[in-house]
């Protein structure tokens, strides 16, 4: 059992599902493989463009994608970015940078764990 | 219990698919709004939906700009407002709850909580249409009594009243219209005095007549 996606919240997500309709859980984790991938990029690309306005948007909608699954570990590393972007804190974004990237890679590997066993 | 409507609006996939599965889970028909300007959309209806969950920060309209437009317009049983907020701080809750939000939930949203809220909405949303309703028949009510308060002609000889309309109706006619009130017939004893009596002893002296014709 892995700890990079809390499970209570993943037995919670489970829990939701009503009979006969798609699993929630399977549907969150699908959304987030299609929706975070771009956003992340687009992160990494306002990073690199200098537009911290753009770096505290994308990384506090990056921190509710991964509040919502569990994710803990990515969430602590968003909500800093989130903070020191907001903040205007450059010096510390720049030290989180690789940080969100290995946590993302983490979370990715994670969910195709899960959704393919 | 109504199930009344819920509006989720989020510019975050992740979090509107989950928050809207809490909701559904617990019967309520949600609907989804995937940013500010569509969760106006939503809001600024006729029949708006009664409970809505805003995100704080949508691009386009943001959660507390909604919740002013929407306490700008007049309404008797206006949308319950929680505001879907990351940020922690007391002084942003402040801003939200002053700009006209009922209420407030930290994401990610935790489901007993959340459902609890939102509960909590239903509640105020019921006590409201319950009251809406209320004045509304009172104010119809009130606007009968008005009816009448007015001054009304009447025809000093034989009593008829002259309606809104130019004719001239039986007081009876006039009323059973206007109020609630209708008439059953009776007399008075005075009029039975004045009018009923002389009829029957007329109509005993008819019938007496008749039988002292009928022995000749």
């Amino acid at each position: 059992m892995s700890d990079v996606l809390d499970q209570a919240v993943l037995d919670v997500l489970r829990s939701l599902s009503a009979p006969g309709e798609p699993d929630v859980l399977t549907e969150v984790l699908q959304l987030f493989m299609v929706e975070v991938p771009p956003r992340l990029e687009k992160w990494r690309n306002a990073w690199a463009a200098g537009n911290i306005q753009a770096v505290h948007r994308s990384a506090h909608s990056l921190k509710g994608s991964a509040g919502n699954i569990g994710a803990n570990a990515m969430f602590a590393v968003c909500k800093e970015l989130d903070e020191k972007s907001r903040a205007g804190d450059t010096g510390a974004i720049g030290s989180l940078v690789d940080a969100l990237g290995v946590e993302y890679g983490r979370v990715q590997a994670e969910i195709e764990r899960l959704l393919h066993t | 219990m109504v199930p009344w409507q819920v509006l989720v609006a989020d510019d975050e996939p992740v979090s509107r698919t989950v928050v809207g599965a809490m909701l559904k889970k617990a019967g309520y028909p949600v609907l989804f709004a995937p940013d500010g300007e569509q969760a106006w959309q939503h809001l600024s209806t006729d029949d708006p939906p009664a409970i809505a969950l805003l995100d704080w920060e949508m691009p386009g309209l943001q959660g507390p700009e909604i919740v002013q437009r929407l306490r700008a317009r007049e309404s008797s049983t206006p949308t319950y407002v929680i505001l879907l907020t990351s940020r922690d701080s007391s002084a942003d809750i402040v801003q939200g709850l002053r700009a006209g939000a009922d209420d407030y939930v930290t994401k990610p949203a935790n489901e007993d909580e959340l459902l609890a809220r939102v509960n909590v909405g239903t509640r105020v949303v019921q006590l409201q249409t319950a009251l809406a309703d209320r004045v509304r028949s009172l104010e119809d009510a009130l606007a009968n009594v008005k009816a009448l308060q007015t001054l009304l002609p009447m025809c000093a000889y034989c009593k008829s009243i002259r309606n809104d309309q130019n004719y001239w109706e039986k007081v009876e006619t006039y009323f059973t219209q206007h109020s609630n009130v209708s008439f059953t017939h009776s007399y008075c004893p005075n009029c039975y005095e004045r009018f009923v009596r002389p009829e029957l002893e007329a109509l005993e002296d008819a019938r007496a007549a008749q039988e002292r014709q009928r022995r000749r």
